[in-house]
C-alpha cells in the first residue's frame, strides 16, 4: 500500500504549513508552576470577588489531591510537566472594543487563519481570546437590545456577578475531575452568554481561541445560560502555532438550557500537535430543552474530551455529532455522554473518526438511564475509517441501563479506505488523489453539513491540505 | 485455611502430585501474593467488587459432599466428575487416541492460555486447584459425543481446573457444567489448546446453586485453521463473573461464541468476552444475549482486539439485552481495539423490553401477554439452544421453563 505510506506522512509538515507564531510581548506573566501564590495573584490581578478567590483556592486543593486519570493514554498524560507551565499571562491592557484597536500582530495571526475581514464583520460577535485574556470583543448592537449578554468571563464576573455566581460550577463542579479542578483554580477568559426568556438569537455567536507562548496553558472558562424558550448557536474554533515544548489546554465549558430552550454548540479544535487538550464540556437540559454539540477534533497531540448532556427534565433531547482526525503522533480520545435522568428524554450520538498513518482515535462514551426514566430512547453510531497499516481505532462505549421501558441502540463499524471504491472512482476518470479525497469528504459529510458555511469551507480546505500532502 | 505454602503442599499431596507440581504451584503462589486485588477503577471490575468473589479461606480437604448430582444426560463419550480434593471420577469408553485423566500441577501446558499473571483469581487457581482433568485428543481423531465434565461441590471454596489439548485436525466437544456450590466460592479456570485445523466445541454451563459465588475463566488458543464454537449458558449463582474468550493465534483461525444468561431475583452477573486476533485472516463472531427479570443485574464487557499483524480479519459482535422487569438492570460495554486498517469489524448492542410489535402480534392471535412474552423470550434463546449437543438441551429446558414461569408470577 504505497499510497497509504504516503498518507502516513500527513501532518509531518505542520510547521511549514500552519506553523506561525508571534514574538512574545506580555505585560504580566505568572512564574512557571502552580501554587496558592499563583492562584492568589491571578485572583488579585483580576480584582475578583471574595467567593471566586475562595473557589479558586479550594479547587487548587482538589487539583493537588487528585491523581491523573488511570485510564486513557496514561503514558502521554504522565509526560505533562505541570511545573513547567505558566498558568497566567495577561497580554495587554484592557479589552478593546473596536477592530481598529486590536494589536497588529494579533490581526496578522487571524489573517493566517484565513478569516476574511468582511466575514468577521458579518459575524455577530467575535470574542478573540489571545493568550489568557480576551483582547477583542464586540457585540452587535441588536444583540444588546435583545438583552443578550455576550462577553468574556472576566467581564461577566465584574458586570453580572449574581448571574455568574448562580451558575458557575453547577454543571461541572470543581472536583469533577483533575482538569476541571485545575481549570477552576486558574481559569482565565472564555465566553459568557446569557439569553433572556423567549429570545431567539438568529446569528451564530463566535469566538476564536489562540495559544501563543512557550509552555503556556490556556484555561478558558465558558458559561452559557439560555433561559426558557430561548435559543442560541455558539461557535468556537481553535488553531495554534507550533512550539517545541508541550502546551496544556484545559478548558471547562458549562451550558444550561432552561425549559424549552435550545443550544447548539459548535467547536472545532486544530491545536498544533504538541498541545494536550484535556477539557470538560457539559450541558444540562431541562424540560423540553434541546442541546446539540457539533464537535470536531483535528489537531493536538492528545485530546481527551467527552462532551456530556445531562437530560434532567422530561422530554429533553440531546444530540452529539463529532468528527476526529488523528494523524501520526496524535491520539484523539473523544466521545460523548448522555445521562438520562428524566422520563421521555431522547438522545443521539454520531461519531466519526479517521486514523491516518500511525494516528490513533478512540471513541469513549457513556449512555446512562436511571431507574424511573421510562420512555427514553437513545441511539449511538460510531464509524471509524483507517488509513495506514499502523492506524489504530478503539471504541469504548458504556451503556448503563436501569430502566426497562426504554430503547437503547449502539452500533459501530471499523473499515479502511476501500480499494474497490478508489478503483471505481478511478474508472470514472478521477485520479487517485481526488478519489481518496472524495471518499474522505463523503465520510465526514454528515458532520460538515451541520457547520455554518464559513466553517465548512475552512474544514474542507483543511482536509484537502491533509490529503494533498499524503499522496503523490 | 489461608492460601499459603502449607495449603498448596497439602493439596498437591492429596492429589498425589510430584515435586514438579508442587514447584509450579508454589511459583504461582508467589505471583498470587504479588498481585493486589484489582482496583475498582479498572473497567473490568467497575461493576463487581473483587473482594466479594475472593474466598476468605480455602475449605478443609476434602470439602463436605455437595448435593449428589444425577447422571449426565444424553450419550456422552465420557462423563467426568470433579469434586474438591479428589481425583476426577471418569466413566465411559473412549475411542483410541483420546485420553481423559487427572490433571497434574506440573503439566507444562498449564498457563499457556490463562497465565497466572492474568489476575489474582487465575493465580489462585493455578496455585491451589483442588481437582483437575486433562483431556487429550490425538491428531486426526474425531470424538463422537461430548466429553462431559461436571464440577460439583458443597459450600466452601472449590477451585477446579480443566485442560483440553486437541491435536492437529482432531474434533471434540467438551461440556463444562458447574453445579452445586451453595454458600461457597467457585474459582474455575479452563484452558483449551486447539491445534492446527482442529475443531472444538465448548459448552460452558453455569447452573450453580442459589447463594453460590463464582469466578470462571475460559480461554482458548486457536492455532492456524482451527475453529472453535462456544455455546455458553449462565443461569445460577448469586454473584457470578465469567470471563470467556479466545486468542486466534494462527492464521485463518476462527471462533464463534453464542450464548445467553438468564437472571432472576437479585442475581448479579458480570460477564466478559474477548476475541484477540493475533494472526492474519482470522474470523470471529460473538452473539451474547441477556434476559433479566426481578431485580437481577448484568454487566457485559465484550472486547474485540485486532493486533497490527492480524491483517484481513473479519470480526463481529452483538449484545442484546431484554429487560423484563422494572428493576432489572443491564450495563453493556462492547469494545473494539483495532490496530491495523485491513479489517472488517462491526459491533452492536441493544437494551429494550420485549418488542411490543411482536407481543401485539402474538396477543392478536389469542395468546395472553404472559404467554406471548414467554414465547418471545424462548425464541430469543433459541439460537444457542439449537446448537448445543444432545443432552444439554434436555438438561436446560426444565430450568429455563421454571424461570419463564416466574415471569408471569409477578403480575
Amino acid at each position: 500500500m504505497s499510497g497509504n505510506d504516503r498518507i502516513a506522512d500527513l501532518n509531518r509538515d505542520y510547521a511549514e504549513r500552519y506553523g506561525f507564531h508571534d514574538a512574545e510581548d506580555y505585560l504580566l506573566k505568572a512564574p512557571r508552576g502552580i501554587s496558592h501564590e499563583v492562584v492568589e495573584m491571578i485572583s488579585r490581578t483580576k480584582g475578583e470577588p471574595e467567593w471566586m478567590r475562595e473557589t479558586r483556592h479550594r479547587a487548587l486543593d482538589l487539583f493537588l489531591a487528585k491523581p491523573l486519570p488511570d485510564w486513557g493514554n496514561t503514558e502521554l498524560l504522565a509526560s505533562i510537566d505541570f511545573d513547567a507551565i505558566h498558568y497566567y499571562i495577561k497580554p495587554s491592557e484592557g479589552s478593546e472594543r473596536s477592530w481598529d484597536d486590536v494589536p497588529e500582530n494579533i490581526k496578522q495571526t487571524f489573517e493566517r487563519l484565513g478569516v476574511p475581514e468582511a466575514e468577521r464583520k458579518f459575524l455577530a460577535g467575535v470574542t478573540a481570546q489571545y493568550e489568557s485574556e480576551v483582547v477583542y470583543h464586540s457585540i452587535r448592537e441588536d444583540l444588546e437590545k435583545l438583552g443578550v449578554i455576550f462577553t468574556d468571563m472576566d467581564t461577566a464576573l465584574r458586570e453580572h456577578p449574581e448571574l455568574v455566581r448562580k451558575h458557575f460550577g453547577t454543571v461541572v463542579p470543581p472536583g469533577d475531575n483533575t482538569f476541571s479542578a485545575l481549570n477552576t483554580a486558574v481559569w482565565s477568559g472564555g465566553s459568557f452568554i446569557y439569553v433572556p426568556p423567549g429570545t431567539k438569537v438568529d446569528v451564530p455567536l463566535q469566538a476564536y481561541f489562540r495559544i501563543n507562548a512557550r509552555n503556556m496553558g490556556q484555561f478558558e472558562r465558558t458559561l452559557i445560560v439560555v433561559d426558557e424558550d430561548a435559543s442560541v448557536h455558539y461557535i468556537e474554533g481553535c488553531t495554534a502555532p507550533v512550539y517545541s515544548e508541550d502546551s496544556l489546554h484545559a478548558a471547562v465549558v458549562e451550558l444550561i438550557a432552561m425549559p424549552g430552550a435550545r443550544i447548539r454548540y459548535t467547536t472545532i479544535q486544530n491545536w498544533s500537535t504538541n498541545v494536550f487538550n484535556l477539557v470538560t464540556k457539559r450541558a444540562k437540559a431541562y424540560e423540553r430543552a434541546v442541546v446539540e454539540w457539533v464537535d470536531g477534533n483535528i489537531g493536538s497531540r492528545l485530546t481527551m474530551k467527552y462532551p456530556a448532556i445531562i437530560l434532567a427534565g422530561e422530554g429533553a433531547h440531546g444530540e452529539m455529532l463529532s468528527v476526529a482526525f488523528a494523524g501520526t503522533g496524535q491520539h484523539q480520545d473523544a466521545g460523548a455522554k448522555m445521562i438520562h435522568l428524566a422520563p421521555d428524554t431522547t438522545s443521539r450520538i454520531v461519531s466519526k473518526s479517521i486514523s491516518k498513518g500511525e494516528g490513533r482515535s478512540s471513541y469513549r462514551g457513556l449512555v446512562k438511564i436511571v431507574p424511573g426514566a421510562s420512555g427514553c430512547r437513545t441511539n449511538v453510531e460510531c464509524d471509524a475509517l483507517l488509513i495506514g497499516e499502523k492506524a489504530r481505532s478503539d471504541t469504548y462505549p458504556t451503556m448503563e441501563i436501569a430502566e426497562n421501558d426504554v430503547r437503547v441502540e449502539h452500533e459501530a463499524r471499523v473499515s479502511r479506505l476501500a480499494d474497490e471504491q478508489i478503483f471505481y472512482l478511478q474508472s470514472r476518470g478521477l485520479d487517485e488523489d481526488t478519489a481518496r479525497l472524495m471518499i474522505v469528504n463523503g465520510f465526514i459529510e454528515p458532520f460538515v453539513k451541520e457547520l455554518p458555511m464559513e466553517y465548512a469551507v475552512e474544514l474542507n480546505r483543511l482536509i484537502e491540505l491533509e490529503m494533498e500532502g499524503s499522496v503523490g | 485455611m489461608p492460601l499459603d505454602e502449607e495449603t498448596v503442599r497439602r493439596i498437591a499431596t492429596r492429589l498425589e502430585e510430584g515435586e514438579a507440581g508442587v514447584a509450579a504451584r508454589l511459583r504461582a503462589l508467589e505471583v498470587y501474593r504479588e498481585q493486589p486485588l484489582p482496583r475498582r477503577s479498572l473497567h473490568l471490575w467497575r461493576y463487581t467488587d473483587p473482594a466479594a468473589l475472593m474466598p476468605d479461606g480455602l475449605g478443609p480437604l476434602p470439602a463436605e459432599a455437595g448435593g449428589a448430582p444425577g447422571p449426565v444426560p444424553g450419550r456422552p463419550a465420557a462423563a467426568v466428575l470433579l469434586r474438591p480434593g479428589e481425583h476426577p471420577g471418569i466413566e465411559g469408553t473412549l475411542p483410541a487416541g483420546v485420553t481423559v485423566e487427572p490433571l497434574d500441577g506440573g503439566d507444562p501446558r498449564l498457563g499457556r492460555a490463562v497465565p497466572e499473571v492474568r489476575g489474582p483469581f487465575e493465580a489462585m487457581n493455578r496455585a491451589a486447584f483442588d481437582a483437575g482433568v486433562l483431556v487429550r485428543v490425538a491428531p486426526g481423531t474425531a470424538v463422537e459425543g461430548p466429553v462431559w465434565i461436571r464440577a460439583a461441590s458443597g459450600g466452601g471454596a472449590f477451585l477446579p481446573r480443566i485442560l483440553v489439548d486437541v491435536g492437529e485436525g482432531a474434533t471434540v466437544t467438551v461440556v463444562e457444567e458447574h453445579v452445586g456450590g451453595a454458600g461457597g466460592f467457585r474459582i474455575a479456570v479452563t484452558e483449551i489448546l486447539a491445534g492446527p485445523g482442529a475443531r472444538v466445541e465448548h459448552v460452558p454451563i453455569q447452573r450453580l446453586d442459589d447463594g453460590a459465588r463464582g469466578h470462571l475463566t475460559v480461554r482458548t488458543v486457536a492455532d492456524a485453521g482451527a475453529s472453535v464454537a462456544t455455546s455458553f449458558v449462565s443461569l445460577g449463582g448469586t454473584l457470578v463473573k465469567m470471563d470467556l474468550g479466545a486468542r486466534l493465534a494462527g492464521e485463518g483461525a476462527s471462533s464463534e461464541l453464542l450464548g445467553f444468561l438468564l437472571g432472576g431475583d437479585g442475581q448479579r452477573f458480570d460477564h466478559h468476552t474477548v476475541h484477540r486476533h493475533e494472526a492474519p485472516r482470522g474470523r470471529s463472531d460473538i452473539g451474547f444475549r441477556t434476559v433479566l427479570t426481578g431485580r437481577s443485574r448484568s454487566a457485559y464487557t465484550g472486547l474485540i482486539r485486532i493486533e497490527q499483524e492480524a491483517r484481513g480479519v473479519e470480526a463481529y459482535q452483538e449484545n442484546r439485552n431484554l429487560l423484563l422487569s422494572k428493576e432489572a438492570r443491564a450495563d453493556t460495554i462492547p469494545e473494539l481495539e483495532i490496530l491495523n486498517e485491513d479489517v472488517q469489524c462491526t459491533h452492536g448492542a441493544t437494551v429494550s423490553p420485549v418488542d411490543p410489535d411482536q407481543a401485539f402480534y402474538l396477543e392478536s392471535r389469542g395468546l395472553d401477554p404472559v404467554e406471548a412474552e414467554r414465547l418471545i423470550v424462548g425464541g430469543f434463546l433459541e439460537p444457542t439452544l439449537a446448537r448445543v449437543p444432545g443432552g444439554v438441551r434436555e438438561l436446560l429446558e426444565p430450568v429455563i421453563a421454571a424461570r419463564l414461569e416466574a415471569l408471569g408470577a409477578g403480575r
